[in-house]
């Protein structure tokens, strides 16, 4: 056995991340942890990776028992993490950040820089992603630096790489590579363990499953023996029957309409419609303008030509602010970076973008403030102590809800939502689904980017398609995943 | 919590321990102590919003000199003294506006361009007055800075008016809950549609016009209007704040915080002179106070995440 966790506990103040954490992992296995968020996950592999200490319980790494003092500790014993949430030095460049720590050396502290250089370029090749490695990171795509924190754990050669997540930001291609990696490592001998929230990617990859709830380890054994309903039920602890599944609402009048829009080589002739009542997917690869394209609507990137209409009245965007006022939302795909002010409390988050009208010139109205909060806690059951709980110590699904709730409460009537589901547990998401259905049967437009397939199919009513940023496509809702790929990929594999 | 008490109750010891002492107690003293710490208290104030929004303010020692050296020109061409305080106070809200808008247009961060501005204020300060002092003032203007009103220092009244004031602008407004937003994640906070640069300005030129409404005070209370006062002020302002909880990658601080950390300053000093500590030492140990007061802060926020 290469590593053992026997009964791990961990406490965060008076809250228990982890009661009762329980893994093994033999060499030369891909290891699946999967639970919800707030399970413990991360908490587990934070332990095993030498960034937390364990409380109680004990953890055996070759049979050694060990309790890592810091991650440097960990990675002497050949142990290395791929963190889902980017820890790189974004001021240095891609080569510099693979062997930060562990820089070449020519003596009297000198690094040796082109050794390091090529020998970055190298690993780089071997791989073949589409990385140089004088590169800034800082000017890369959160793909790109999930690529950098890979090639970065498999730099000095380990025996347990835990991937936290590796593929929610990463293309179908780039996915694909990070497996290859995988199994690479697993002829070697090397351990595995393989956090993620994606069902699909089990089958190809795994050989067994661990599954945590609520801070316990509640199921472990091959993962050809379990079924994907039965995975399911273990992680949520009830069955959840069939996956979520929407009645389609007819739509209404046009409230958003977007004429040849254009912005340099990045959107191409965008021309589209999004109609009261209904959900609208957006498919495409990462990097073929999905996000650039809300962003645009959004009035944050300035179109080089185009138009906007709301409403039937056309309309110029040229901030945030603007769009706001002309109803428009947008439900961002990083949370945490511009979704929420995580350490303002979830009352203050929540009324944040509804303030004026809560307000009487400029001073607000604190009995309206508390009458609004507690209204959308219990409308979109956010499960929170309080309003006036800071937002970070919300789970992922519950933080994705208060910002779709200041929208709802600001009185958005056309919504972006750009990747609601990343990060956040199967239960969430049907709610999150939930809500998005509750919106369009109130009349609200939404357009919503998703990389799920699977997602897209099930909630929206009709499907576009982008590709190296022009649409390339529109397909009903009820279509299937080859279809939507074959528009998403198809001219890029005939050009290259 | 305890630790979120803890500059409170460092105040609390400070004032019991020096109550035994003689000299402390006296009216003069006290009152001394009231009427230095005001001047600091009112421009902390300002900086504590500033603070909040993620910035900083390194300006407002020259714009202290700046609102008292046109509040008393104002009053030696022979305007009331009303008008003086008022000239004193727009002056400092002009120069908070600009370094705001310098800011929020040419998107240049706060302490580059408060540095360069602090630069600016005091060399015109210097150009306007020659580098010469006001003396022709108004007798009446000491009250501002001398006063007694019901038993206790005009200047205390003024400071506590400024601290509701501050108090209710940061918990009762938009404009305050906005600025914890900002402060919190500017990112967030521009893509929830709040016209940011507007509100960024306002609390710019708010921080001026405290500042310009303190050097009124300075001025009243040295009876000149001195183109060189203030300097080195900002650092006590900021000190003030971060003693009283506010941190400076934004989003949190509170009035009733920066008062304490004030007062935490004032005693200190106050306490070392009637001990004849040098003040030498003094530096040393509000300097020390400094990096403990954010220590235990960062502590609590460690153990919170």
């Amino acid at each position: 056995m290469l590593l053992d966790l026997k009964s791990v506990q961990k406490r965060f103040g008076g809250v228990t991340a982890l009661r009762d954490g329980n893994l093994s992992v033999r060499e030369g296995e891909v290891h699946l942890l999967m639970g919800e968020n707030g399970a413990g996950k991360s908490t587990l592999m934070k332990i095993v990776a030498g960034m937390q200490g364990l409380d109680d319980g004990q953890m055996l790494f070759r049979g050694q028992p060990v309790n890592f003092a810091n991650p440097k500790a960990a990675a002497a014993s050949g142990i290395a993490m791929v963190h889902q949430e980017s820890l790189l030095a974004s001021h240095l460049t891609v080569g510099e950040n693979i062997f930060l720590g562990r820089e070449e050396m020519s003596g009297f502290g000198i690094v040796n820089r082109s050794a390091m250089m090529s020998r970055a370029a190298k690993l780089i090749e071997a791989h073949g992603f589409p990385l140089q490695a004088h590169w800034r990171v800082d000017r890369l795509s959160p793909a790109g630096r999930q690529l950098v924190e890979i090639c970065r754990a498999i730099a000095n050669g380990t025996s347990l790489l835990i991937f936290d997540e590796p593929t929610s930001s990463l293309s179908e291609s780039e996915t694909k590579e990070v497996f290859t990696i995988v199994k690479k490592l697993k002829e070697k001998g090397a351990g595995v363990i393989y956090i993620t929230h994606r069902l699909e990617e089990l089958r190809t990859i795994g050989d067994r499953v661990t599954v945590l709830r609520d801070g316990a380890t509640v199921h472990s054994g091959d993962l050809k023996d379990l079924s994907r309903s039965q995975l399911i039920q273990h992680m949520v602890g009830r069955d959840l029957g069939a996956l979520y599944s929407r009645q389609p609402y007819p739509a209404g009048k046009p409230l958003l309409e977007v004429k040849n829009l254009n912005r340099a080589k990045i959107l191409k002739d965008i021309n589209l419609t999004l109609r009261s009542g209904e959900i609208v997917g957006l498919a495409g690869l990462m990097g073929a303008g999905r996000t650039e394209l809300c962003r645009a609507i959004f009035g944050i990137d300035a179109a080089d030509s185009g138009e906007l209409i709301v409403d039937g009245k056309p309309v110029k965007l040229t901030s945030p602010r603007d769009a706001v006022n002309a109803g428009i939302a947008l439900i961002p795909e990083d949370r945490q970076k511009t979704g929420l002010a995580t350490q303002l409390s979830v009352g203050w988050n929540l009324t944040l973008t509804s303030l004026g009208a809560h307000s009487r010139f400029g001073i607000l109205e604190s009995a309206k403030l508390t009458a609004t909060e507690k209204k959308f806690i219990d409308r979109l059951r956010i499960k929170t102590d309080g309003p006036a709980q800071k937002s970070v110590r919300l789970s992922g699904g519950n933080q994705q809800k208060i910002v779709i709730a200041k929208w709802v409460a600001q009185g958005a009537r056309i919504f972006l939502f750009d990747e609601p589901t990343r990060g956040i547990d199967v239960g969430a998401k049907t709610e999150v689904f939930e809500v998005m259905d509750g919106l369009a049967r109130d009349g609200a437009a939404i357009l919503m980017v998703s990389s799920e397939l699977t997602e897209l199919i099930q909630v929206a009513d009709r499907i576009l398609v982008m590709r190296q940023g022009k649409l390339s496509g529109e397909l009903p809702g009820r279509t299937t995943q080859e279809e939507i790929m074959a528009l998403a990929a198809f001219e890029e594999e005939t050009q290259s | 919590m305890i630790q979120r008490l803890l500059p409170f109750a460092t105040l609390i010891v400070l004032f019991v321990i020096l109550l035994f002492d003689q000299n402390f107690r006296s009216e003069t003293n006290l009152f001394s102590v009231i009427r230095q710490t005001a001047v600091i208290n009112i421009m902390a104030l300002g900086m504590t919003m500033v603070i909040i929004t993620a910035g900083i303010d390194l300006s407002v020692g020259s714009i202290l000199a700046m609102g008292g050296l046109l509040g008393t020109m104002a009053m030696a061409q022979g305007q009331p003294i009303l008008v003086g305080v008022l000239v004193g106070i727009l002056t400092g809200a002009l120069c908070g506006f600009v370094n705001g808008y310098l800011i929020t247009r040419l998107k240049i961060n706060a302490f580059i361009v408060t540095l360069g501005t602090l630069g600016i204020i005091r060399g015109l300060t210097l150009v306007i007055s020659n580098g010469l002092p006001v003396h022709q003032i108004p007798p009446g203007f000491s009250f501002l800075g001398e006063g007694i009103i019901l038993g206790v220092p005009f200047v205390l009244w003024v400071l506590l008016i400024c601290a509701l004031l501050v108090h209710f602008l940061l918990e009762h407004t938009k404009l305050g809950r906005y600025s914890f937003a900002i402060g919190s994640n500017p990112d967030a906070a521009f893509y929830a549609g709040i016209p940011v640069a507007f509100h960024l300005t306002c609390v710019y030129a708010i921080c001026g016009a405290l500042t310009g409404l303190a050097g009124m005070i300075e001025a009243s209370r040295l009876m000149t209007g001195q183109p060189t006062a203030g300097n080195g002020y900002e650092l006590q302002a900021i000190a003030a704040v971060v003693i009283g909880g506010g941190s400076l990658r934004g989003g949190e601080g509170s009035v009733v915080g920066t008062l304490v950390g004030a007062f935490i300053m004032g005693l200190l000093s106050n306490g070392s002179d009637l001990k004849g500590i040098s003040p030498y030492w003094q530096q040393v140990i509000i300097g020390t106070i400094i990096i403990l007061a954010v220590s235990f802060d960062e502590l609590r926020k460690r153990r919170v995440v």
